[in-house]
C-alpha cells in the first residue's frame, strides 16, 4: 500500500501541490486526472523520486520512502515519449537494466514478458522501425523486467493513434491484474481515466478536487470543477456517440 | 531534469579548473603584462604604441587590406552559394562546387603565399601562361589574394548554411506577384540573407586581420599588425611588454567583430516550416552563375596547382623533367619526417583530448542542472573571440618559466583552447536534441550516470563526436598563428617548419611538406565523412 501524507511542493515561490494526502491499495490502478498545469505530473515525479517534495511523506508498505533515492525506491516509470534508446534494438532495450541486476530475472521470465506483450516478431527491429504502439510495449517490457513495486505511466495513450488506444488500455489493465502491480497513470482525458482505472484522483490547481471510483465521481461529483470539466465533457461525448448510433443503443 | 550527482559536480570542477589554467590565466597574464613597465604598472606601453608610427601604419594597413578582402570575399562566396541553392544547375556540378571550394581549408595559410610566388611570381606558372607579370604579389596584392582564398571557404559555408534555412517559396510568390527581377532578388534573397552576408563580411575581416601565415610569406615590406607582433616578440630585440600591448590591441577588433556577428544573426529570417520547392527554369541564369562560380573555384585552385607540380620537376621553371628526387629527399630527411610525425602526433592528441574536453563541457552544460554550468558557455564565447596569435602570446607569457615551455603538451593545450568553440557548439547542438529522460530512465534501470552516458548518450552522438574529432585534427594540422610562439626545435610542426625553410628558399621541401599535410587532411576528412555516414545510416 502506498500512502501519501500532506504533500506540498513549490516551484520558484509558486504553489504547485498543496497538502495532498491519499492511499493507494496494492494492485490498484489509479489515474491522476487534471488539466495541464494542475500539478499531476509533479505528483507523479514526486512518487517516482525524481522531484523532491517540500513537505509531507511517502510511505510504502509501512516503510518511509520520503528520503529514499529514486534508484533505491524500486518504482519505475514509462515516459510519455518512451525514452527508448535509439542506438539499441528493441530486445537490447528490453534487457538494458538486467546487466545492472544480474540474476534478478531469469531468461524464462524475460521471454514471458515478451510473449505477454506480443513483442516476439519485433525484437531485432531498430527503434525507428517500430510503430507507436510497439514502442509503447517495448518501453513497458523494459520497465516490467526490472520488477518495479509500482508502475508509473505518464500520459501512456496520448502519443498513440486513436485505433490502438483501446487495445493498449486493455493491455495496461491486464498487466495490473496479471502481475498484481500497483499502477499510477497520469492523464488529462476524463474518458481515459474513468474507463481505465479503479480509482481516480482529480487534481485542480495543486489540490485534490475528488478521489474516488468512477461510479462515485459520476454519481456524486464533489464540486463544480468536477461537474464542469469532467462530467460535462463526458456528456458531450456521450451525446455525440448517441447521435451517431441512435438513442436505442443507449 | 534529473538530479545533480556528485560525479557531475566533480567533472564540472575538473573542466572549469582546466579552462582556468589553459584559458583564463593566460589571458590574465597578457593583460597584466601589457601594463607592466620598468617603472611599475602604467599605461606607458599603450601610449608608446600610439606614438609609434610604424605600428600605426601597420594597423591602418591591416584595416585597409582586411576591409577590401572582406568585401571581395563576401561577393565571391555568395555566387557559388547562390548557384547551389537557387539555380537548376546539375546536381553533380553543385556537389563538385561544394567540395572544391573548401579545399584550401586543408592547407596551412603559410603555404598559400608560397603557392602564389610560384604561380603569380616573376617565373610563376600563371605568369608564364599569361606571358607577362600580372601584378606585384609582394605586399597589398599578395595579401589580398591570400586572404581572399583563406577566408572564402568559411564565408561560403556561412552563407551556404543560411541558404539552407531560407524559404525558397517566396521566390515563387514574388514571381507570381509580378516583381521585376531586381526587386525579386532584393526581397527574396538579399534581405533574408542580410545577416549571413554581414556575418561573412565580419568573419572574413577578422580572419584576415589576425592571420599570420599569409603576411609571413607574401607580406613583403607591407607591414600589418600580425607581422609587427611577430617581429616585436621574436625579432632581434624582443619586447614582451610591447608584444602584450599589440596582442591586446588585436583582441579589441576581435571582440567588436564577435559582438557584431551576434547582432547580425538577429537579422536572419527564421522560417517555421521549410518545404522543398522546385524553382522556375531559367537557362541563362543557371548557365551564367555556374560559369562564374566555376571560374572562381578554378582561379582559386590554379594558384595551388603549382604546389602539386613543382616538386615532381627537376628544377622548376628551368628544368622541367620529371623526378622523384625532391619527394624522396624529404621522405629520407630524418629532420623533416620528424616534423611531420610531430604534426600528426600533435593533431591526434589535440583531436582526442580536445573532443573529450568539449564534449564533457557540452554534456554538463546541456544535460545537467548544475548551477555553474553556464560558465562553459562563457569559456566558449571567449575562445571564439581570442585570435590564435593572441592566445599564443598569452601562453608564452604565462608558461615561459615553467617546465611546459617547449613541450608538445603546451601546443596541444593551446590548440584545444584555440579551436574550442566550434566542437563545443556541435556537441551542445546534438546533445540538446536528445530525449531529456534518458538519464532518468538509465538510473531507474540501475545505471550510474557515467554508465548511461557511456551506454546511451555517447553512442547516440557518435556522428557528432566524429565530426568534432575531424574538426580538431584538421585545424591542428594547419594552424600556425596559434603555435608560432610556442614551438621549439624539438616540437616543430610542419606549418612552423615551412616558415623556417622559407629562409633557405627551400621551396620544393615546402611544397612536399604542404602536400603531406594536404593529403593527410584529405584522408582524415574522407574517413570522418565515411564514419559519419556509417553511424547515421540507422537513425
Amino acid at each position: 500500500m502506498l500512502k501519501l501524507q500532506h504533500i506540498s511542493k513549490q516551484f520558484d515561490g509558486k504553489m504547485v501541490l498543496q497538502d495532498i494526502s491519499l492511499e493507494i491499495g496494492s494492485g490498484e490502478i489509479v489515474s491522476l486526472l487534471g488539466p495541464s498545469g494542475s500539478g499531476k505530473t509533479t505528483l507523479l515525479n514526486i512518487i517516482l523520486g525524481l522531484t523532491k517534495l517540500d513537505h509531507g511523506s511517502i510511505m510504502y508498505n509501512g516503510l518511509d520512502m520520503t528520503h529514499v533515492s529514486m534508484k533505491k525506491r524500486g518504482f519505475n516509470i514509462v515516459f510519455q515519449d518512451y525514452a527508448l534508446f535509439p542506438n539499441l534494438n528493441a530486445y537490447e532495450n528490453i534487457i538494458y537494466g538486467l546487466r545492472n541486476k544480474k540474476g534478478s530475472v531469469s531468461e524464462r521470465e524475460v521471454q514471458d514478458y515478451i510473449d505477454f506483450l506480443e513483442l516476439k516478431p519485433h525484437l531485432s527491429k531498430r527503434i525507428s522501425e517500430l510503430s507507436g504502439g510497439q514502442k509503447q510495449r517495448v518501453a513497458l517490457a523494459r520497465t516490467l523486467v526490472t520488477k518495479p513495486k509500482i508502475l508509473l505511466l505518464d500520459e501512456p495513450l496520448s502519443a498513440l493513434d486513436g485505433v490502438i488506444k483501446e487495445s493498449i488500455k486493455q493491455r495496461i489493465q491486464s498487466i495490473a491484474r496479471e502481475f498484481k502491480l500497483t499502477t499510477i497513470i497520469v492523464t488529462h482525458d476524463p474518458e481515459e481515466a474513468l474507463t481505465l482505472s479503479d480509482k481516480i484522483l482529480i487534481i485542480n490547481q495543486g489540490t485534490i478536487s475528488q478521489y474516488g471510483t468512477p461510479r462515485e465521481i459520476i454519481g456524486q461529483p464533489s464540486n463544480d470543477f468536477v461537474k464542469q470539466f469532467i462530467i460535462k465533457q463526458l456528456q458531450i461525448k456521450r451525446q455525440n456517440i448517441f447521435n451517431l448510433f441512435g438513442e436505442r443503443y443507449a | 531534469m534529473h538530479k545533480v550527482k556528485p560525479e557531475m559536480r566533480i567533472l564540472l570542477i575538473a573542466i572549469l579548473l582546466l579552462l582556468t589554467v589553459i584559458l583564463f590565466l593566460p589571458l590574465l597574464a597578457l593583460f597584466i603584462r601589457s601594463f607592466e613597465t620598468e617603472q611599475g604598472f602604467s599605461l606607458a606601453n599603450y601610449s608608446s604604441i600610439w606614438m609609434n608610427d610604424e605600428m600605426m601604419i601597420a594597423a591602418l594597413n591591416s584595416i585597409k587590406v582586411s576591409t577590401v578582402t572582406a568585401i571581395l570575399t563576401t561577393i565571391l562566396a555568395f555566387i557559388p552559394a547562390y548557384t547551389i541553392h537557387c539555380t537548376r544547375a546539375h546536381r553533380i556540378f553543385k556537389g563538385m562546387l561544394k567540395t572544391t571550394i573548401i579545399l584550401p581549408m586543408l592547407l596551412p595559410t603559410i603555404t598559400y603565399g608560397f603557392a602564389m610566388m610560384y604561380s603569380l611570381g616573376n617565373q610563376g606558372l600563371l605568369t608564364k601562361l599569361a606571358g607577362r607579370n600580372l601584378f606585384d604579389i609582394y605586399g597589398f596584392n599578395g595579401l589580398l589574394i591570400g586572404y581572399v582564398i583563406y577566408t572564402l571557404p568559411p564565408a561560403f559555408l556561412l552563407i551556404h548554411n543560411a541558404f539552407k534555412y531560407m524559404d525558397k517559396k517566396f521566390i515563387i510568390v514574388s514571381h507570381l506577384m509580378g516583381d521585376r527581377p531586381l526587386r525579386s532578388f532584393v526581397n527574396t534573397i538579399l534581405r533574408p540573407l542580410a545577416g549571413a552576408l554581414g556575418g561573412a563580411f565580419v568573419l572574413s575581416f577578422i580572419l584576415s586581420f589576425t592571420d599570420f601565415g599569409i603576411p609571413a610569406s607574401v607580406g613583403g615590406t607591407y607591414s600589418v599588425v600580425a607581422s609587427q607582433l611577430y617581429q616585436v616578440m621574436l625579432g632581434s630585440i624582443p619586447d614582451l611588454n610591447q608584444g602584450a600591448v599589440i596582442a591586446v590591441l588585436m583582441l579589441v577588433p576581435a571582440i567588436f567583430a564577435i559582438w557584431l556577428l551576434r547582432s547580425l544573426e538577429k537579422l536572419n529570417f527564421h522560417y517555421d516550416q521549410l518545404g522543398e520547392i522546385e524553382l522556375p527554369t531559367h537557362r541563362v541564369r543557371d548557365f551564367s552563375f555556374l560559369t562564374v562560380s566555376s571560374v572562381i573555384v578554378f582561379m582559386m585552385l590554379s594558384i595551388f596547382a603549382i604546389m602539386f607540380i613543382a616538386p615532381w620537376l627537376n628544377r622548376y621553371p628551368y628544368d622541367l623533367t620529371f623526378t622523384f628526387n625532391h619527394v624522396l629527399s624529404v621522405l629520407q630527411s630524418s629532420d623533416l619526417t620528424k616534423v611531420y610525425r610531430n604534426s600528426i602526433w600533435i593533431a591526434v592528441l589535440t583531436s582526442v583530448f580536445g573532443t573529450l574536453v568539449a564534449y564533457c563541457a557540452a554534456l554538463l552544460n546541456v544535460r545537467t542542472s548544475l548551477r555553474a554550468r553556464s560558465l562553459t558557455d562563457t569559456a566558449s564565447m571567449i575562445t571564439n573571440t581570442v585570435p590564435g596569435m593572441v592566445l599564443g602570446i598569452s601562453y608564452l607569457l604565462l608558461f615561459n618559466g615553467s617546465s611546459l615551455k617547449g613541450t608538445v603538451t603546451i601546443i596541444v593545450l593551446c590548440n584545444i583552447v584555440h579551436f574550442f568553440t566550434t566542437p563545443y557548439l556541435m556537441a551542445k547542438n546534438s546533445l540538446s536534441k536528445m530525449n531529456p529522460s534518458w538519464e532518468t530512465t538509465g538510473e531507474l534501470l540501475g545505471d550510474s550516470w557515467f554508465k548511461t552516458v557511456y551506454r546511451v548518450v555517447l553512442p547516440n552522438s557518435a556522428v557528432t563526436v566524429i565530426e568534432m574529432l575531424g574538426y580538431y585534427f584538421l585545424n591542428a594540422m594547419v594552424t600556425i598563428s596559434g603555435i608560432i610562439f610556442l614551438v621549439s626545435t624539438q616540437t616543430a610542426v610542419v606549418a612552423s617548419k615551412i616558415k623556417e625553410l622559407q629562409h633557405f628558399a627551400k621551396f620544393n621541401e615546402i611544397f612536399v611538406m604542404s602536400m603531406l599535410i594536404f593529403f593527410t587532411n584529405l584522408i582524415v576528412k574522407l574517413l570522418c565523412d565515411y564514419g559519419q555516414k556509417r553511424f547515421s545510416i540507422h537513425r
